[in-house]
């Protein structure tokens, strides 16, 4: 502001210099000549001498403007100069031979003002930034808080508060715990892995699936995905971001669609289990009492074929039920594949049996072995069998063949000559029986089965097929991968000392590698 | 199925716990005819104090009993400041689909795990005999 005094005072002492040397120094000497030269009554002196005033006026008048306009013009450029999108130079205030001192005062000026301008701009522009920040986080359509150091809410957008079921100047300011009650499902919780993060490192994120959120009213449970980002010593104290997926309405399906099949399954399995126990203990009592009427043996061996049938049928309920949930779940071991093949299709036997039907069983010898898991390859072979003895009609044979074939995998098959499939219903046949209900009646109960089998044999790495003619039979066919081939990922895997069997398992023994 | 023979091997002891009766008796006939010595408990909390007291070999253990469940009874039979001389094998008996998190637990916790509805009567003492 002095600065601003003073260069007007000089502004103003320049003026009355001027206009003293352009307008009262030539009337003083024109007085002056007059006296001096007594010019009282010359008109011609007189007109010249006033000339002569006039000229000097002029030449001084514009000297003296230029030295007025100089500055003036180099303030002029200064200003546009600082103006936006101007293509003007800074003009060079060093140059000034007149006015420098104050040019310079005012300059400051105009910068100060420019700079005042600028600051201006961008804070309004960071304010918009940060505006924009606010509203794409309400419109984001999850919930989303952000925690300071002390894990204290300093943000939570409308979805959040919603999600919470509280108003969101209620859950500002709160300890996020006081407002989210969670059960995760493993140790490592939030409260661990930020406990962890803030000693260890700057920056990390990590998620968490089927956190459940408890609520104390009667408001029901949510489950949901949390995804948590973290930055140590954020500036604006957004030290924790975390985002809520709500799958509540996913996953609590999933729970019951399992309990559902589960309990089902679990129904059927007592009353059968009852029923296969007393079909032995008849067959027993039979054998003690040395019946030997040959209708009741057989009588005897239809009912344990058929309560087998229906256990394996109830598997497969179970198995959809696994593969549906993405739960299907194998553990591959090396296996003989003849002494499997064998073992299964000796637990069907009595199935084909009991129609007549014998299954005639080609190995070839040295097979590799093969990395499977027995309990569910079981269920292929029995599945396939199944389905022959169903479409066999009138023929009395199914053939077993298992070779290696040109591609190195261990193939087999399983041959029927009953009725074969129509062509129009094939590329059906391993899906579920259920979808096409034009082919329900002609598939039969298969479809469930050979869904299976393909879900099983594909989790196993290999491929499975059918070929057919109508009233010649049909051929279902699949690979399996030699264990060899499956050696690194097992070697990469935990070695489990658990072994499998079909009906159970037992810690360290081999009772299924016989 | 050959009656046990006195004196030619020591009579493995076991304790089935199972709310089924017609399952228990089954089980029962068929393990006493092939030589083993077997004791039925429907109840949960009584199983497990039988387990508690008297030394089996093998303890057969249903999930599904009453006043306490079968995983309850694994957990204390294998906590050893609960139980502490047990020397029986626990092979779990069972017609319902585990979670997940319940089969990892009886993996680790159990000797064995059986299907009741996939063995016969006979085929549950042919697994039997083969555990050590």
């Amino acid at each position: 502001m002095d600065n601003l005094k003073k260069t007007r005072r000089q502004y103003h002492i320049r003026l009355l210099i001027a206009f003293f040397i352009s307008g009262v120094l030539p009337l003083a000497v024109y007085i002056g000549i007059k006296k001096t030269v007594g010019l009282h009554n010359d008109y011609y002196g007189s007109a010249i001498a006033l000339a002569l005033v006039l000229l000097m006026s002029l030449f001084m008048a514009s000297i003296l403007a230029r030295s007025l306009i100089t500055p003036l013009k180099t303030l002029w450029e200064l200003i546009i100069s600082y103006s936006p999108q101007s293509n003007v130079q800074q003009p060079k205030i060093e140059t000034l031979k007149i006015g420098r001192e104050m040019v310079a005062n005012l300059s400051m000026q105009v910068f100060k003002l420019a700079s005042a301008a600028d600051t201006n701009q961008q804070a309004q522009s960071a304010q918009l930034i940060s505006l924009s920040n606010d509203f794409v986080a309400n419109k984001l359509p999850l919930p989303l808080f952000v925690l300071d150091a002390s894990e204290t809410i300093i943000f939570a957008n409308t979805p959040a508060s919603d999600y919470v079921g509280m108003p969101n100047k209620d859950i500002i300011g709160k300890n996020f715990y006081m407002v989210m009650d969670m059960s995760f499902p493993s140790e490592n919780t939030l409260d661990h892995w930020l406990k962890e993060v803030t000693v260890n490192t700057a920056t990390a994120s990590t998620s968490w699936e089927r956190v459940k959120l408890n609520v104390l009213d009667n408001h029901p449970t949510r489950l949901f995905d949390l995804a948590a980002f973290y930055n140590k010593d954020n500036p604006n104290h957004y030290e924790t971001m975390l985002v809520l997926f709500d799958h509540t309405k996913q996953y609590s399906q999933d729970d019951q669609a399992i309990s559902f099949v589960a309990l089902s399954v679990h129904e059927l399995r007592t009353p059968l289990t009852l029923l296969r126990g007393y079909i032995e203990a008849l067959d027993d009592e039979l054998d003690t009492k040395n019946s030997n009427d040959p209708e009741l043996k057989k009588f005897m061996e239809n009912m344990r074929a058929t309560a087998q049938q229906l256990t394996a049928f109830v598997n497969n309920i179970l198995n959809v039920a696994r593969v549906n949930n993405d739960q299907l779940e194998l553990e591959l071991h090396e296996e003989n594949w003849a002494e499997i093949l064998n073992s299964a299709v000796n637990a069907i036997r009595l199935r084909a049996k009991v129609r007549g039907i014998e299954i005639e069983t080609t190995i070839a010898p040295d097979l590799p072995t093969v990395g499977v898991d027995r309990l569910s390859i079981y269920e292929v072979i029995s599945n396939l069998i199944d389905n022959a003895i169903k479409y066999s009609g009138e023929s009395k044979t199914i053939k077993i063949e298992s070779h290696l074939n040109n591609d190195g995998m261990v193939e087999t098959n399983v041959q029927d000559f009953g009725l074969g499939i129509s062509s129009s219903i094939m590329p059906n046949l391993f899906t579920k029986f259920y979808r096409d209900h034009r082919n329900r009646s002609q598939i039969g109960g298969t479809g469930l089965g050979l869904y299976l089998s393909k879900a099983i044999v594909d989790a196993h790495g290999g491929v499975i097929w059918v070929r057919s003619t109508i009233g010649k039979g049909s051929i279902f066919g699949f690979t399996l991968i030699p264990f060899t081939q499956l050696a690194e990922e097992i070697k990469n895997s935990d070695n489990k000392d658990i072994v499998r069997g079909a009906h159970g398992w037992i810690k360290n023994h081999s009772l299924y590698r016989r | 199925m050959e009656p046990d023979k006195p004196g030619e091997q020591m009579t493995k002891k076991v304790l089935c716990i199972e709310d089924e009766h017609f399952i228990g008796e089954l089980y029962k006939r068929t393990l006493d005819r092939s030589g083993y010595d077997t004791t039925l408990e429907v109840d949960g909390v009584k199983g497990l104090s039988l387990a508690q007291t008297d030394q089996y070999d093998i303890i057969l253990l249903d999930l599904m009993v009453p006043n306490l469940t079968g995983i309850e009874i694994l957990r204390t039979l294998r906590d050893s400041s609960k139980t502490p001389h047990l020397k029986a094998k626990i092979i779990i008996i069972t017609n319902l689909d585990q979670r997940d998190d319940i089969r990892q637990e009886i993996e680790k916790q159990a000797d064995g795990y059986v299907v009741k509805a996939e063995l016969t009567p006979k085929e549950l003492v042919e697994f039997l005999d083969n555990v050590a």
